[in-house]
């Protein structure tokens, strides 16, 4: 669906204008901080030190995507209360990655990538099929992000879909391509702040504008479902939520990467704090869609909640901090993607794969490469897109990766945690939960593919480790440089 | 059980409250970070 420009809800003058100045500001702070950037390491963890302030601004920025300030106010209108409830408890895998992120970096002081991590821990049979999971969701999660950001940006402004997703995309693949995550983290930074600002003032302006007993009286005349606590289907999306937002975050590159860059005492803080500061947001920016009744807004498209209620309430303004909200929300998890995901290709498929004896200056320039590979097969698939009717499925697109992502949550738990863990129990808990989950999302529904896969994986691997437990020496996950018989063996004795 | 419009309001004030405060909370952290040169 395009949606031309004369029925947009913000002038496309206004909308070019913005979209110039925000990508100008974000790709000349990238270039200023990933200008002493020498080594694959300064590109790749922005030198191991990051402080608290950066670190948590940069996991909040993350996990705040199109996704949390589109998706949430959908799934309130979807879901009810339980939905912007459930959707907030994602922030439950930040928390609980705090003291994950701590053993991560006592453990692999040197490490660079989630790849590096199991294979060093599992092997080469399990670190090749968590490379298929892991770059299965972060391709899907990249060209997603993308054609959000086309589809949003062409409803908001009509500005077309292609050329939207387009210069989104260049601008998240030029910052990040200068500064690497160092420049990722700086924007994130000041993204973060835009994203919070705009979410709340909007909300503060629906509570003030429309009021509680407004909203709580019109719902109950046209949508009591969304005021009921009891919603069955709602429930069992909330538990599918928690498990989701824990498997992306603990099998991720993107958090782990962070894990390694964050000073020494800094991340299981950072993680926590941004975890508990993230938490209110989808309650915030779901709690808008629940005014529709009350205002009377007509909502075709359920994503689009969120900036229908905006322009009805603010108008042009709304709209305007919508737009700049979407594309800094946008920005903040592509640049992220792009940065994790071209340092788990660059550190495991061509280092890993392809030149094992790569030098840390090949790798250097192998990062940069990627970060353009990605950014051009990322558009490539984007712009095919057809008819695909993206913006009202945005949240059966990202809960589709629910399945890969939740099979993944105990293989590096366990991982991290029990000595004993049977490394092919962990590849097969992830081939099966992955399987079934993806069974259980076209039999049942998306509430349930992250479910089922964790229970199965969690099933898998504590048989495969009851009937055949292995004995794993942590010390051999702090070597500087894998070994040629790690890398042959994954470290499995 | 329905919620009530009292706790739907409490709810969304408490997290609209959090969410205001977070970014002054964040840049007092980098103001802290900056002067003690701990940025990076």
């Amino acid at each position: 669906m395009t949606v031309p420009a004369d029925s947009a809800i913000l002038p496309p003058g206004i909308a070019w204008a913005l979209l110039a100045a925000f990508s100008v500001l974000w790709v000349a702070l990238g270039w200023y901080l990933g200008r002493n950037n020498k080594t694959a390491e300064d590109h790749m963890l922005a030198g191991r030190n990051v402080g608290l302030a950066l670190a948590t601004a940069t996991a909040m920025a993350t996990w705040v995507t199109a996704n949390t300030t589109m998706t949430a106010p959908q799934l309130a209108l979807q879901l009810g209360v339980w939905g912007m409830f459930g959707y907030s408890l994602g922030a439950l895998g930040l928390i609980l990655f705090a003291p994950l992120a701590r053993r991560i970096r006592e453990l692999m002081p040197h490490g660079f990538t989630s790849g590096d991590f199991i294979r060093l821990r599992f092997g080469k049979f399990t670190w090749r099929v968590f490379l298929v999971v892991s770059l299965i969701y972060a391709f899907g999660w990249l060209v997603s992000l993308a054609m959000a950001g086309g589809v949003l940006i062409n409803a908001l402004s009509g500005i077309d879909y292609r050329v939207g997703m387009t210069i989104i995309l260049t601008v998240c693949v030029l910052y990040t391509l200068l500064g690497g995550l160092r420049a990722v983290i700086g924007t994130d930074f000041v993204q973060t702040i835009i994203i919070i600002l705009g979410v709340a003032f909007i909300a503060w302006l629906t509570i003030d504008k429309v009021g509680f007993e407004a909203i709580h009286f019109n719902l109950m005349e046209e949508r009591p479902e969304l005021l009921n606590l009891l919603f069955p289907a709602a429930i069992m999306f909330l538990f599918n939520n928690l498990l989701f937002g824990v498997g992306e975050i603990f099998h991720s590159n993107v958090w782990w990467s962070r894990a390694f860059a964050f000073g020494r005492s800094v991340g299981f803080r950072a993680y926590l704090l941004a975890g508990l500061l993230w938490l209110p947001i989808p309650i915030v920016a779901g709690f808008v869609a629940l005014a529709t009744p009350a205002l009377g807004i007509n909502v075709p498209v359920a994503d689009m909640v969120g900036p229908l209620v905006a322009a009805e309430v603010l108008g042009l303004t709304g709209a305007i901090v919508v737009f700049i909200v979407v594309f800094a929300a946008l920005a903040s998890s592509l640049d992220s993607l792009l940065a994790a995901t071209s340092d788990l290709v660059t550190r495991d498929i061509y280092r890993g794969h392809i030149r094992p004896r790569a030098s840390e200056q090949e790798q250097f320039r192998a990062t940069k490469v990627m970060i353009v590979l990605l950014g051009l097969l990322t558009w490539a698939a984007a712009s095919y897109r057809g008819e695909i009717p993206v913006v009202g499925s945005l949240a059966a697109v990202l809960y589709f990766t629910g399945a890969f992502v939740a099979s993944a949550i105990w293989p590096v738990v366990a991982g991290l945690y029990w000595r004993k863990t049977n490394p092919m129990g962990a590849a097969l808990g992830m081939i099966a939960g992955t399987g079934l989950g993806l069974v259980g999302y076209f039999a049942i529904g998306f509430y349930v593919a992250a479910l089922i896969g964790a229970a199965v994986s969690l099933a898998v691997i504590l048989l495969f480790t009851w009937l055949a437990p292995r004995e794993f020496d942590w010390s051999r996950l702090a070597e500087a440089e894998p070994r040629n018989g790690a890398m042959a063996n994954g470290g499995v004795p | 059980m329905m919620i009530s419009a009292g706790a739907l309001g409490t709810i969304v004030v408490i997290a609209t409250s959090i969410a205001t405060l977070a970014p002054i909370l964040l840049i007092a952290l980098f103001l802290h970070d900056w002067k003690r040169g701990r940025l990076w």
